[in-house]
């Protein structure tokens, strides 16, 4: 008589269990969060300082208006104004850069100004409203 | 006579209980309440090239600005007055180093963005910076 011997291979599960909760722990402890914003400094002008800050000389004019922006008074495209900034900052990281922002205008506009700022690593901003 | 043995494989669930548990008490010990609640509401705008923040002030103070000039912090509602009152108790309580960010709708008027700042120079803060998103 031949006996058949079916043997069921099983695979053991409870070690498995484990190693997926040792994944779960090591990928909860290393898990970052990603950073997705910047902080664009802005320097507002100190009570008295602001007539003082307009005669120092060495100081570059930007003009924020919706969808506009101005450099030493002459529209320029967003690009051009970026090199020119950089050109400006390459020559003097300390020169005063004065942003003048028109009321209408929208936080977008300012934050593509500062942006460009801080691109040319022009870092003495002053922030006025333009009246 | 043959015998049948039914070997039954069952999986040892009061280990995996004690792992649960562990977990549990892991998040409850780890949370922490997030007092910089962000308004989902603003979309902030975009910087091409500016660097990512690398560590944040712990003083610092979010200003949330709507597109429609709503000014909250915390979700909770302040007028412009309000505001200077509030930034007027952070300085006494913690110098006029603490810096000041303005989150903005990519479509906030800038004359709500004066207001602020008004309020924020007033009560002689001047650290101030505007939030941006970073363009991917």
């Amino acid at each position: 008589m031949r006996k058949k011997n079916i043997e069921t291979l099983a695979v053991p599960m409870s070690s498995m269990i484990d190693v997926v909760f040792q994944l779960l722990i090591y990928f909860i402890v290393t898990q970052r969060e990603e950073v997705t914003e910047a902080h664009l400094a802005v320097n507002l002008p100190a009570p008295g300082a602001a007539k003082a800050s307009e005669n120092k000389p060495k100081m570059l004019e930007l003009e924020v208006h919706p969808g506009v922006l101005l450099i030493q008074g002459a529209q320029r495209d967003v690009n051009e104004i970026g090199d020119m900034l950089v050109a400006f900052g390459q020559r003097d990281k300390d020169m005063t850069v004065m942003v003048k922002v028109a009321m209408d205008s929208f936080a977008t506009d300012l934050v593509t100004a500062l942006d460009l700022c801080d691109k040319a690593g022009l870092k003495n901003l002053n922030v006025v409203t333009l009246r | 006579m043959k015998q049948r043995a039914d070997d039954t494989l069952e999986t040892p669930i009061t280990s995996m209980i004690d792992i649960v548990f562990q977990l549990i008490i892991f998040f409850v010990v780890t949370a922490s309440i997030d007092k910089d609640v962000q308004d989902e509401a603003i979309h902030l705008a975009q910087a091409k090239s500016a660097p990512a923040v690398e560590t944040v002030d712990p003083r610092s103070v979010t200003i949330n600005l709507r597109k429609d000039g709503e000014i909250n912090i915390a979700l909770m509602p302040m007028s412009p007055q309000q505001l200077y009152n509030f930034l007027v108790s952070m300085r006494t309580k913690g110098g006029n180093s603490i810096p000041i960010l303005i989150r903005c709708d990519a479509k906030t008027k800038y004359k709500d963005i004066d207001k602020v700042m008004q309020a924020t120079a007033k009560a002689g803060l001047f650290r101030v910076r505007i939030v941006a998103m970073l363009d991917e």
